[in-house]
């Protein structure tokens, strides 16, 4: 109970006037920049960095954690209005969000995100305080063969996202993958696919991809089809609100996605993408209204909001416990700390537990003051839908080229949006699905880079998938969700003949 | 292209069959330069061997869902509008490219895209498209101490 | 502006420098400062740095910060020789690892184009093993390597980097052959740690800053630093006091571009000088924990020579840049 006696003391830290505003600024200026695609918490933190050294130490470093937390909220707004993901963990939002805007129901859809992301916030950041520890041992323990593990469940499950046709889908992932093969090398330091132009070996931005595809892509589409099918967007229809029905359907996805964020955002290569695509396929899985799906089902905003949330909450594990930036808004936090000689780490807890549990506490306030910012604005940013269409893609466009040339002025960079744009195009038109083109980006190169650090410090013996009890458990639970389907399919069958 | 009743074989989806088929082979060609192997684990080669056979074999099945004509049908297509778009886009990337600033491309992409969707008041767009971009461009380089990229149009500011 | 008139004109200024207006005509300099890097790595926080107490001790009128990320520095390196030749009111940001990069990605721009002015700070490399590790010392590391290279992992940054290069260089020095190295490469400085601090590799290799508090806490024994003298603020001999033959450092340094005049170079050098003496600088170092490896002038020229051909042979050595 150590920890509860802790806590309260950092909420009085947390209180203070001045750290309560500083907790204020942080989330408006997050929630500002999660907008923006291209331009996320860990570059607003990075820039901010010099201008907070005259601050106190627990002052700025409560504001970070509030711009961390509001970029996450801010991501999923854009991703839901205008189908342009502010954040590569606010993709999955987009797939089943920017329907539900698009069928009038924007409404539900922000505030199940806001609520979702409130919810999950907050039992994570609870997880954080009482359970931190401990998590810490199991997350240093997970070797590459155990990450290698993870992303073949994650492929086994994001199969889900793949649509109807299963050579489609399967088409739509390997574009992923080969995208996911230019750039350098990591093991090997050599380029591959590309092509001697110094701008591609740096990997495919995902958010680049991203908003290329959906963004771009959607408004080529759209403006092509103009004259046959006029698109009429109407900000609210039915409630602007979650009726008992939404809230009936949200909040078990609310409790699972917070249950795959923030264990995987603790260990040190999860990331907060993973959870949010494991979380949709799940409520994909699950869901007792599998005909919304495709249509825009609230199960499909509720899980992924609360994932990325709680994965925020989850890269503070490592972080706090072990100095261990595992993200880089994480390593930008770091280099915060680190401007006022504070080392994160097994140490601070005991040296300055009145900044660790200040910052703990403030994430609580932080979250809340998201909330409380957030839900009234639901009906505003709606209402950003029923601003004339040639001028709401006009900004939609404008918007993503904008977050691009910020993060990296290239016109290279642009060529690619624009080429990602194209494809997102050609794919819709042509009836292919999207998102696994993003999975495979994000999920390729990092199950091969894991893959292959396994079998270098086993010297190439591939028994070490089995030998750790990590990984063999996670490849059973791919092998199991591999063929339960087909199992299920036969014993349903097997029941009808008895029927 | 669009397929009519009579004529199964899907055109657009042999296309499709065929970028997949070329873009299998850049990839096994590219693979074929790599020159460092490292020397304990699998190598860089082995993933894109895995990527470029794949590949064969999802041509090989798209082709044959072209055959068979199973490709969803498609409603016909209006060239206009993707035209501006991507025009707007090419604008904004040569000016980037040849310094004529940020605020300039966007207020041309601002006005074609509006110009896609139906309204013809160019002039008018391309004005809210200049004060939208001038804006976003104090914000960023006033706030953030962020420089977009700078033309003519920047340096007054 | 045509060539002619530009070139009178700088001619012009060069004059009133050389007629003893060095100091005013350095604040009136309006600098422009490129990182070669996204905004938040090593060389954007130094350029931000420099930009701040550049700014604020007045040595010069005004500094704007450029960031052009991209391939190690490649991108930056090029677009800065290309588009600023002759340009003195310009510098880039750079660092040892923009050395190695340049190597293995086949730039076509090398920093022999650019003008060197002056190097900034430095930071050693540390060779680290878990706490519960039998290896206690650089000796033992050296053995155990020499014995088998392939059963010594080693965890770091990318390949090709400076940490990349620091493990082949012990390798060579243990006297194993540095191509047989078991070097993992990481993405993050934290999957690294993680891997170390797991007990999933033998041992570690980063700049110190990675590794300080893991070490002060006991999770992580330190091997040594690649200084050539122990430094004050660790307790472990260098590994060169330990008699293994390796001193690195990744420092970091500003060029200016090429086709500058002499005069140029020397007021840019000056006002390098000013800042490197400037007490904001030095209190800017010790908040960031950076350690002062000022040198400028024809001293620093020679070092950026020397190192440009050390790393190359290493690179070829491993067989990361083939000749």
């Amino acid at each position: 109970m150590d920890a509860f006696v802790s806590l309260a003391h950092g909420l009085t830290v947390a209180i203070q006037p001045m750290n309560l505003l500083f907790a204020l600024i942080g989330v408006l200026l997050g929630t500002a920049v999660g907008v923006l695609p291209g331009i996320g918490p860990a570059l607003t933190v990075a820039l901010l960095l010099p201008i907070t050294f005259k601050l106190d130490p627990a002052g700025s470093i409560i504001m970070f954690a509030g711009i961390y937390y509001g970029g996450m909220y801010g991501g999923s707004t854009t991703a839901i209005l205008i189908n342009t993901p502010g954040e590569s963990a606010s993709m999955a939002t987009a797939l089943e969000g920017n329907l539900m805007a698009k069928a009038g129901r924007g409404g539900p859809a922000l505030a199940t995100a806001a609520i979702g992301s409130f919810v999950a916030g907050t039992i994570a950041t609870l997880g954080l305080s009482l359970l931190a520890p401990y998590l810490v041992d199991i997350a240093v323990s997970f070797g590459p063969e155990d990450y290698f593990a993870l992303m073949v469940v994650a492929f086994v499950t994001v199969s889900a996202t793949f649509g109807d046709s299963p050579v489609r889908g399967l088409t739509s992932l390997f574009i992923g993958l080969l995208l996911g093969l230019v750039g350098i090398d990591i093991l090997s330091g050599q380029s591959r696919l590309s092509f001697g132009v110094p701008e591609l070996y740096d990997n495919i931005e995902v958010t680049t991809l991203a908003v290329g595809l959906f963004a771009v892509g959607e408004a080529l589409y759209v403006a092509s089809r103009r004259h046959i099918h006029e698109e009429k967007l109407e900000p609210v229809r039915g409630s602007l609100w979650m009726t008992k029905e939404d809230w009936k359907r949200s909040w078990l996805p609310w409790l699972r996605g917070t249950a795959y964020g923030f264990p995987i955002g603790a260990l040190p290569a999860g990331g907060a993408e993973i959870p949010t695509f494991l979380s949709y396929a799940t409520e994909k899985r699950l869901t007792k209204h599998p005909e919304d799906f495709g249509k825009g089902a609230i199960e499909g905003v509720a899980g992924p909001e609360a994932a990325n949330n709680a994965a925020a909450a989850g890269t503070l594990v490592p972080l706090l416990t072990l100095g261990l930036p595992t993200s880089a808004t994480a390593a930008m936090m770091l280099a915060g700390f680190q401007q006022y000689g504070l080392n994160p780490g097994p140490l601070l807890f005991a040296d300055r537990p009145d900044l660790v549990w200040g910052l703990i506490a403030s994430l609580f306030i932080a979250n809340a003051m998201l909330l409380v910012l957030n839900l009234p604005l639901v009906g505003l940013w709606v209402r950003l839908l029923a601003i004339p269409q040639p001028w709401l893609y006009a900004g939609i466009l404008v918007f993503a080229t904008m977050g691009t040339i910020a993060a990296n002025p290239s016109p290279v960079e642009l060529i690619m949006l624009t080429v990602f744009g194209i494809l997102g195009f050609l794919m819709r038109r042509f009836d292919f699905p999207i998102a696994p083109v993003v999975v495979g980006l994000i999920l390729g190169p990092v199950a091969e880079s894991q893959l292959r650090r396994a079998l270098s410090i086993s010297l190439g013996d591939p028994m070490v998938l089995l030998q750790s009890p990590i990984s063999a458990t996670l490849l059973f639970i791919a092998l199991v969700a591999l063929i339960a389907p087909f199992v299920l399919k036969g014993l349903g069958r097997f029941k009808a003949v008895e029927d | 292209m669009t397929p009519s009743p009579q004529r199964r074989v899907d055109v657009a989806g042999l296309v499709i069959a065929l970028v997949l088929l070329v873009l299998a082979g850049l990839v096994w060609w590219d693979m074929t330069k790599l020159q460092i192997l490292s020397p304990y684990d699998l190598g860089p080669k082995v993933m894109p061997i895995v990527v470029s056979t794949c590949l064969v074999l999802l041509a090989i099945g798209n082709g044959i869902g072209a055959l068979r004509g199973d490709l969803p049908a498609r409603d016909s297509l209006d060239w206009m509008p993707i035209v501006l778009i991507l025009g707007g886009l090419v604008c904004l990337i040569a000016l980037i490219g040849l310094g004529g600033g940020f605020i300039l491309g966007t207020a041309i992409l601002f006005a074609t895209t509006s110009r896609a969707f139906g309204r013809r008041a160019f002039l008018v767009d391309f004005l809210i498209g200049l004060v939208l971009a001038v804006l976003v461009y104090v914000l960023f380089s006033k706030l953030l101490a962020l420089s977009l990229p700078a033309g003519p149009l920047e340096r007054l500011i | 502006m045509s060539q002619y008139r530009k070139g009178l004109w700088r001619g012009a200024l060069a004059a009133a420098a050389v007629a003893g207006f060095v100091t005013s005509a350095a604040a009136q300099m309006e600098l422009k400062i490129m990182a070669p890097a996204a905004p938040g790595g090593g060389w954007d926080q130094t350029a931000r740095s420099m930009q701040q107490v550049l700014s604020q001790s007045g040595i010069a009128k005004s500094v704007q910060v450029t960031n052009v990320p991209g391939a190690g520095g490649s991108i930056g390196i090029a677009q800065f020789v290309n588009n600023s030749k002759g340009d003195g009111n310009q510098l880039m940001v750079m660092g040892y690892v923009m050395v190695g990069a340049l190597l293995t990605n086949k730039s076509p721009v090398t920093l022999d184009q650019t003008t060197p002015i002056a190097r900034l700070t430095t930071e050693y490399e540390a060779i680290v093993v878990p706490a519960n590790s039998p290896i206690k010392d650089a000796r033992e590391l050296a053995a155990a390597i020499k014995a088998d290279p392939a059963k010594v992992t080693w965890a770091g940054g990318s390949a090709g980097g400076v940490d990349h290069i620091a493990a082949a260089l012990f390798a060579k020095a243990a006297g194993a052959d540095p191509t047989k190295i078991n070097y993992i490469p990481f993405s993050g400085g934290g999957e690294a740690l993680a891997a170390i601090l797991g007990g999933k590799v033998t041992a570690g290799i980063s700049g110190y800053g990675e590794f300080e508090s893991q070490v002060k806490a006991g999770k992580l024994r330190l091997i040594g630093l690649t200084s050539a003298k122990k430094t004050a603020n660790v307790d472990v001999p260098s590994i060169k006091e330990q008699g293994i033959d390796l001193e690195i450092a990744n420092w970091r340094a500003v060029v200016a571009p090429p086709g500058i005049s002499a005069d140029q170079k020397k007021a840019l050098t000056d006002a390098m000088d000013r800042m490197a003496k400037s007490k904001e600088w030095q209190d800017l170092l010790k908040q960031k924990g950076w350690e002062d490896a000022y040198m400028s002038g024809d001293a620093f020229t020679k070092n950026l020579a020397d190192e440009q051909n050390r790393t190359k042979e290493v690179l070829t050595a491993v067989g990361l840049v083939k000749s």
